[in-house]
């Protein structure tokens, strides 16, 4: 049957047309067999655009159009739209020719540019014209929500949902939620307490009706599919039974083991058994399985003896949990830059070199040493502090090449929290420039310099060492072109901000992709900044990318409300260019079923041959490529359509 | 040193019993020296039976061409079938395991020892002669072969005349068996594992370049390679147009759109193009038993270009066909240890 493809070129402005001679491209395809319209226009996407190409598709009784413009990702539902409602067409019946970002944006030379974009185009005729109309696949949907992580974007995103009726799974891997944010003391510019502030969120969370929390929890496989993922969590035994535990404190002090606590990061040590601190959620202390000398009433069970009441038991078993859920939101948070990494600052090596988030606990009320300032070597009020930004990051050649981005501000915060707890001393900061963008950011270091008096020295530090029992910090001062010697009672650097252990193992769970930098990648830098390239698992928070805690929440609300968004419907639908077996050819040798990364495939009835479930597969044509025996197609990219698109680029 | 009488006893005892369909092994040709392959289904027939160097085919081929006879006699017979194989055959029989092509349960594989001198090339053979016509050839020791000539028998160093891939062999003993005769030998180490491949990648691409158009010049495509890979088991071969299958399924529409990928004239380009696409298609799944080099007429040396897939998934991912019939193929696959790190 001879075809009616109509060929429409796009000059995107001068965006395609001043590198590829959009008018021959259309004369020419206009030659092409089957090709019964060619037209250029100078914005397709534009409303005119739009009506010439519904209008020429009724006209000529188009069976089959091709759109050479830009990436099929910014306007292929848009001229899919076109074909279907305004031409009567089937939309799977347009095909885009992707001559901008893969032909224009790429080459400077206008004949060969054009040459490319002929072939482009061409082949792209060749493929629509075995096009086959196809419906979209309906499929229900699971209106409920997994949130992995209980720091501040995973608590926003969850409270959000829940207010707006969705039930929630929140997981989280400590004892309690909070993360980060509740180690800080105050939050810049406003010098909030940041326990106050998240605190009664934190309750929120354990009082919600549609908030379930799983804390000592882990997400250990996905399976599924947009609307419709099944997940299997792994929750640790906790041995405290959460309802009885009185919070009364008998079962610490007896408990004889001491580790590391981690709360405060490493400043203090608690015991086997204990709450993370007095607001943890939920409200129950909670025995460390790894620190307890062994959950045996024959060696220890010291615990179990003075709880009065009974709420401790040894018996507990780890529990797997299977939920499904509609979406999923990733807020796995951030590390700081491992200390080992920074030994050139001593760190690790002198007690009185710190992180950033153990000055916060030095400063914090709640923290070891009740809100005071003081050394952790001997307890003594610090009189010279040095704070180091830049510690780890853009350091391409050593460290991280990325921007941490909230250190500029915090140090500020720090040495003004300084300042207000030590009066008399003398805070100096080592900068390389201060990015203060933000509502209030730049005036609050300002006030830190001028009010505060914080010494600002633009420079690097080369090392910190010790000399006759005190710590000297010797840098540069690249205004004055001096080395500076600074005797410092304490040293605080400001450590790059690194995607969490746990982010890594999300992004290897779910599947997603991560940039170079290890943080969780977005769909698109700009236009889909809080989902990831996989449909229904959206990014909040500093897994995504450094940020701080204003940024945090906009971004946790807005993955929030792309969850409500997706989850409104009754049913989404899925897109039918799938993989289709052909029988006749299929062997059962199951390797499509192997390599399929979405488990769409499996050996069915009669004769364990390869079958596709058409809602799991996503068309990525990895089973089409591992076939030997060609024996799986994707609808639309089909072998035949291959072939002649090889041919067409080919000029045979 | 391999008893035959046990290997022809067992064997006898299937078919007496019953417990299979066919025995494949192999017995003395009327044609030459080499070993002919058999199919016995008589339990007197199981004296023909032989085992020794001149057994060079790899059996596996015969598992694939019965199922498929099987297939178009329409047979109900489900009793399995026995093989006889050696080291590289029971490799092939496991990549055909791991394909799903049989089942476990339909396959019964007698092991042999193929001892430690390997199977004897014809060609290496006649050479080292020179006028003397061989007869027979017999193990003769650990590194010897006992060759009966019209003028006597002589004892021959097996690595002048060993099959080129019996030198490179890099696990002699069958890996997957219902039952072994003779001993399993130390590994040969006669030659490094890809020897062949490496020095012949050291050239330059010019050299190799015009090497391999001079090899593929000559090919006929007469498709003896195809025929005798245990591989090539698919009803439509990509790169030959004739073998499209038709089934009573097969639409107009599937009729009309058929391919063809590669031209079927013996055409330098075309020859190339199959060549490349069979050895691509025999990634991860070649386990060299060198039957496609043995048996082309006019001697192209495709052991080089499948070796050399062989070498690239031994070395990036430590891939071995046929070592584990539990495992997925090589290229279906994906481990968290891939060198790669951006797929990881």
């Amino acid at each position: 049957m001879t075809k009616r493809t109509g060929v429409f070129v796009c000059h995107c402005g001068n965006n395609i047309a001043a590198t590829v001679d959009v008018v021959r491209v259309a004369e020419e395809l206009g030659r092409e067999e089957g090709v019964v319209y060619s037209k250029d226009y100078v914005y397709m996407c534009s409303d005119p655009g739009q009506s010439t190409m519904a209008k020429a598709i009724k006209e000529n009784k188009l069976d089959g159009v091709v759109v050479s413009c830009c990436s099929p990702t910014l306007h292929e539902k848009t001229f899919r739209d076109v074909t279907e409602e305004g031409g009567g067409l089937n939309s799977f019946r347009c095909e885009i020719a992707n001559i901008r970002e893969q032909c224009a944006w790429v080459h400077s030379d206008k004949p060969k540019a054009t040459e490319k974009a002929l072939k482009i185009t061409k082949a792209a005729v060749k493929r629509v014209q075995h096009n086959q109309s196809l419906t979209p696949i309906g499929v229900p949907v699971t209106r409920k929500v997994l949130v992995i992580g209980g720091g501040i974007a995973g608590i926003q995103a969850s409270l959000d949902l829940a207010n707006a009726g969705f039930e929630v799974i929140l997981v989280e891997k400590n004892p309690t939620v909070g993360g980060h944010m509740i180690q800080l003391s105050e939050t810049f510019p406003t010098l909030d307490c940041s326990q106050c502030i998240l605190s009664p969120k934190m309750v929120e969370i354990s009082k919600h009706k549609n908030i379930k929390l799983l804390t000592q929890a882990e997400v250990k496989e996905i399976s599924g599919f947009v609307g419709n993922f099944k997940a299997k969590i792994h929750q640790k035994a906790v041995y405290v039974d959460p309802e009885t535990c009185k919070i009364c404190d008998d079962c610490a002090k007896v408990c004889p083991t001491v580790v590391s606590n981690e709360y405060d990061v490493g400043l203090t040590s608690r015991r086997a058994i204990f709450i993370p601190f007095a607001q943890a959620i939920p409200a129950t202390y909670t025995l460390d399985e790894s620190a307890c000398l062994g959950l045996n009433p024959v060696v220890c069970g010291k615990c179990a003896e003075v709880c009065e009441a009974g709420a401790i038991n040894y018996d507990m078993r780890p529990k797997v949990i299977t939920e499904e859920i509609g979406a999923i939101i990733v807020a796995t948070g951030f590390d700081l830059y491992g200390k080992e990494n920074l030994g050139e600052y001593g760190m690790g090596r002198y007690a009185d070199v710190l992180d950033g988030l153990q000055f916060e606990r030095l400063c914090s009320a709640s923290g070891p040493t009740g809100g005071h300032v003081l050394r952790p070597s001997d307890h003594k009020e610090p009189k010279n502090v040095v704070f180091i930004q830049c510690a780890g990051s853009r350091d391409p050649e050593t460290h991280c090449a990325y921007c941490s981005k909230i250190c500029c501000m915090y140090t500020a915060k720090h040495a003004t929290l300084y300042k207000h707890h030590v009066p008399d001393g003398q805070a100096y900061v080592f900068y390389i420039d201060i990015r203060s963008g933000g509502k209030g950011y730049e005036e609050f270091v300002q006030r830190s310099m001028e009010r505060d008096e914080v010494m600002y020295l633009r420079g690097r530090v080369s090392k910190v060492y010790e000399k006759s029992g005190k710590m000297i910090v010797l840098g540069v001062d690249t205004i004055s072109g001096k080395n500076v010697e600074i005797e410092a009672d304490m040293v605080v650097l400001a450590l790059a901000m690194q995607p969490s252990q746990g982010t890594a193992d999300a992004a290897k769970t779910l599947k997603i992709g991560r940039d170079k930098d290890g943080f969780l990648a977005e769909a698109h830098p700009k236009l889909r900044p809080v989902e990831s390239v996989t449909g229904g698992i959206f990014l909040a928070g500093a897994a995504q990318a450094p940020k701080d805690i204003p940024e945090t929440v906009c971004q946790a609300s807005a993955a929030a409300s792309k969850v409500i968004q997706l989850l409104s419907k009754d049913e989404l639908m899925h897109s039918p260019t799938v993989a289709k077996v052909r029988l006749s050819h299929c062997t059962g040798c199951e390797m499509c079923v192997q390599a399929c990364p979405y488990g769409a495939i499996d050996l069915g009835a009669p004769s364990n041959k390869a079958r596709v479930n058409d809602v799991l597969c996503e068309g990525c044509g990895t089973c089409q490529a591992v076939c030997l025996r060609a024996a799986i197609d994707v609808k639309n990219v089909a072998q035949v359509q291959i072939h002649d698109m090889i041919n067409a680029c080919l000029g045979v | 040193m391999i008893d035959v009488a046990q290997l022809k006893a067992h064997a006898k005892g299937l078919l007496e019993k019953g417990t299979v369909r066919t025995v494949f092994g192999y017995r003395k040709s009327t044609a030459g020296l080499l070993a002919e392959p058999a199919g016995i289904t008589e339990a007197a027939q199981a004296d023909d039976l032989i085992f020794d160097p001149s057994c060079v085919q790899n059996l596996a081929l015969y598992l694939v061409n019965d199922k498929k006879h099987q297939a178009e006699k329409r047979s109900d017979d489900k009793r399995p079938v026995a093989v006889v194989a050696k080291g590289c055959d029971s490799r092939a029989i496991t990549v055909l395991l791991q394909e799903n092509h049989f089942s476990r349960e339909s396959v019964h594989v007698i092991g042999v020892s193929c001892e430690g001198t390997g199977v004897v090339d014809a060609r290496k053979l006649a050479r080292k002669l020179g006028n003397k016509k061989a007869l027979a050839v017999a193990f003769d020791g650990a590194d010897a072969f006992a060759v009966t000539t019209n003028e006597g028998t002589q004892s021959i160093a097996a690595a002048e005349v060993m099959a080129e891939r019996c030198l490179e062999c890099r696990s002699a003993h069958p890996t997957l068996s219902d039952v072994v005769f003779g001993e399993a030998k130390a590994e040969r180490g006669l030659h490094t594992p890809f020897q062949a491949v490496k020095a012949k990648i050291k050239e330059s691409e010019e050299d190799r370049w015009a090497y391999w158009s001079r090899q593929f010049d000559r090919c006929l495509r007469c498709y003896a390679c195809r025929s005798v890979c245990p591989m090539c088991y698919c009803d439509e071969c990509v790169v030959d147009s004739i073998s499209f299958v038709i089934a009573p399924d097969t639409t107009a529409e599937e009729k009309a759109n058929r391919i063809k990928w590669i031209e079927r004239s013996p055409a330098k380009s075309e020859s190339a193009m199959y060549h490349m696409v069979r050895a691509i298609h025999l990634a991860g799944r070649c386990i060299d038993c060198a039957e496609c080099e043995r048996v082309c007429p006019v001697n192209i040396p495709l052991r080089l270009l499948n070796t050399r897939l062989e070498m690239e998934a031994f070395e990036t991912f430590q891939y071995n066909p046929g070592s584990d019939p539990e495992l997925p193929t090589l290229t279906s696959s994906f481990r968290d240890t891939d060198p790669n790190s951006f797929i990881r």
